[in-house]
């Protein structure tokens, strides 16, 4: 049913940390590597080790260089898949019911049997959440590794969608956003969390911590400090060892 | 957006043909109605052209065999909504142009069927345009011109299709229909140039406070889906050609046309679509969605 549930048990999400990402891929890699063999796999690869690769990637790492007056220019790696978003336009725009969110956890998911390919929801995504499968004529996109994050075969702490246990600098954290008490939710409340384009009104679970502020506003790649032996030699000439 | 050859024909198609049924009905219902033979032949027509348009909608699909799928979730779909007050309107269709062809003692009924014609055309043209206009991301399309236009668009399209079985009989009304509707297609132009640029990368981003963000290296090689269906680059220039062959062809010469009385009306009716086809084309050319802010536009 493509009617949003009133209110989920659970919100699992991912809070994502810019301060921290460094932009290096492995989430994408092995969130393709976990998904291709997946319920929801295998995920599309056209002409792979061709000159014009092409597929479907649940997860995308972008980059961005942020300039701000009187500061120092700073890099911050973007990592984008789907926010479970509690208000989604993506499941509401649905004919077929193909797509839903899960009322015991808020998973968004598609249904692959179901789909008719009409890519409606991928329209309706403010994020570009969605990639279609073309070979396939179905839509696809982060399950939060429903397939993983739930099975019990495996020790419960590696229960972790694969882009969060692979992160090698812990920039992904998973977990309950309902519960005030949950990792995420007390990390969000503490570094500020953020929603991604909020204008877009869809209550988005996953959060992403921005990158800190900055303590002193002073640009030091303008105004490098070099001391020379001259600068040192007048110091100890005026016996002055401020700065 | 990617101008799919599949939509434009299922929209401009749907659209006209729905437009001639409801000139059809209101003509019959007020007494004005054509000979018979005119209204079967126009009530064909009408379920040729929604019936192309909703086909070549449906071979748009990654899977067409499910296509009967889409009438299940009405209660929150626009597109589900759209599919099931489609195959409703085909009653009045079919009603109309079995029982005017043969009469079947059913004609007492051809009045409230063609209230029902005129009620389901109007929900079905709006069903189509809330698709569009119900989406937020994309800005050109969330507002109430799309639908409006889509309902006006129709039926001054559909009402120079009607001429061809009316013997010009409303000719003066169709082109007052066609001046509103250009008046409105320039009006809507304007609207959407002055809204660009209202949603800008920062917020996309969530991190309005940090300054001035832009890409610094891409996130794949290669476009992917999202550019290839969302990326549409519209060339300023082709853009000007486009407005004015839609603006031509769908609403001036048709109504010059007209207003002459050449009696040339399967051909006018024709330049009028391929002025449509030229409207619905820049309709989704000119859109522009969110998705972009992650790539490579400043605001949208
Ligand atoms: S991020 Fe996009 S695909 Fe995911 S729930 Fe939100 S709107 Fe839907
Ligand atoms: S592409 Fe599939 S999941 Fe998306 S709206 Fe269409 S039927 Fe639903
Ligand atoms: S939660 Fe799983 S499916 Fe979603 S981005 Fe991470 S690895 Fe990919």
């Amino acid at each position: 049913m493509t009617c949003l549930p009133d209110k989920t048990d659970k919100k699992l999400g991912l809070l994502i940390d810019l301060n921290i990402c460094v932009g290096c891929h492995a989430c994408a890699v092995n969130c393709k590597e976990w998904n291709t063999g997946g319920i929801t796999g295998p995920m599309e690869d056209i002409k792979p080790y061709g000159d014009d690769p092409s597929g479907v990637w649940y997860n995308r790492i972008h980059s961005y260089e942020f300039k701000k007056e009187k500061e120092a220019d700073r890099t911050v790696y973007f990592p984008k898949s789907c926010l479970h978003c509690d208000d989604a336009p993506c499941v509401t725009v649905c004919p077929t019911g193909a797509s839903l969110k899960r009322s015991e956890d808020g998973i968004v998911l598609v249904n692959p049997d179901v789909c008719i390919g009409c890519k409606l929801c991928s329209w309706a995504c403010p994020y570009g959440a969605r990639e279609y499968d073309t070979s396939a004529g179905v839509m696809q996109k982060c399950t939060l590794c429903i397939d993983k994050i739930y099975d019990e075969n495996i020790p419960q702490e590696r229960r972790v969608p694969a882009c969060v246990s692979t992160c090698p600098a812990g920039a992904r954290h998973f977990g309950d956003f309902a519960d005030p008490e949950s990792n995420v939710s007390k990390r969000a409340a503490e570094f500020d969390g953020r929603e991604l384009f909020p204008q877009m009104e869809t209550k988005p679970v996953n959060k992403y911590l921005p990158p800190r502020k900055r303590e002193k506003h002073e640009d030091r790649r303008l105004t490098p400090k070099v001391s020379t032996v001259k600068d040192a030699l007048l110091k100890w000439a005026k016996l002055d060892f401020t700065g | 957006m990617h101008p799919a050859l599949s939509v434009i024909i299922f929209t401009t198609f749907s659209g006209m043909g729905y437009g001639l049924f409801i000139w059809l009905c209101g003509n019959i219902l007020n007494g004005t109605a054509p000979d018979n033979m005119s209204i079967v032949g126009g009530t064909i027509l009408s379920i040729l052209l929604v019936g192309t348009g909703l086909l070549s909608s449906t071979l748009h699909l990654g899977h067409p065999e499910r296509a009967w799928r889409a009438f299940s979730q009405w209660r929150s779909s626009w597109l589900s909504r759209e599919g099931v007050m489609s195959i409703l309107t085909f009653v009045p269709m079919v009603f109309i142009c079995g029982q005017t062809y043969i009469d079947m003692g059913f004609q007492k009924l051809i009045e409230p069927m063609a209230i029902a014609g005129i009620i389901g055309s109007v929900l079905t043209i709006f069903t189509t345009s809330m698709i569009y206009a119900s989406l937020k991301s994309i800005p050109a399309w969330h507002n109430i011109w799309v639908v409006i236009g889509y309902q006006i668009y129709a039926l001054s399209s559909g009402g120079v299709a009607y001429i061809m079985f009316s013997d010009w009989q409303q000719y003066l009304y169709v082109i007052l229909l066609l001046i509103v509707a250009l008046a409105l297609k320039i009006i809507t132009w304007i609207s959407i140039d002055k809204h660009r640029g209202k949603y800008k990368r920062e917020d996309a981003l969530g991190l309005p406070d940090f300054g001035k963000a832009k890409p610094f290296e891409p996130a794949h090689s290669q476009k992917n889906y999202l550019q290839r269906e969302m990326g549409y680059d519209l060339d300023p220039q082709r853009r000007t050609l486009m407005r004015w062959i839609a603006l031509g062809f769908g609403f001036i010469f048709p109504a010059l046309l007209l207003y002459i009385g050449l009696p040339i009306t399967p051909v006018i009716t024709l330049i009028c679509l391929i002025g449509m086809m030229a409207e619905r084309w820049l309709f989704f050319a000119e859109a522009e969605h969110v998705v972009r802010l992650y790539y490579d536009r400043e605001s949208v």
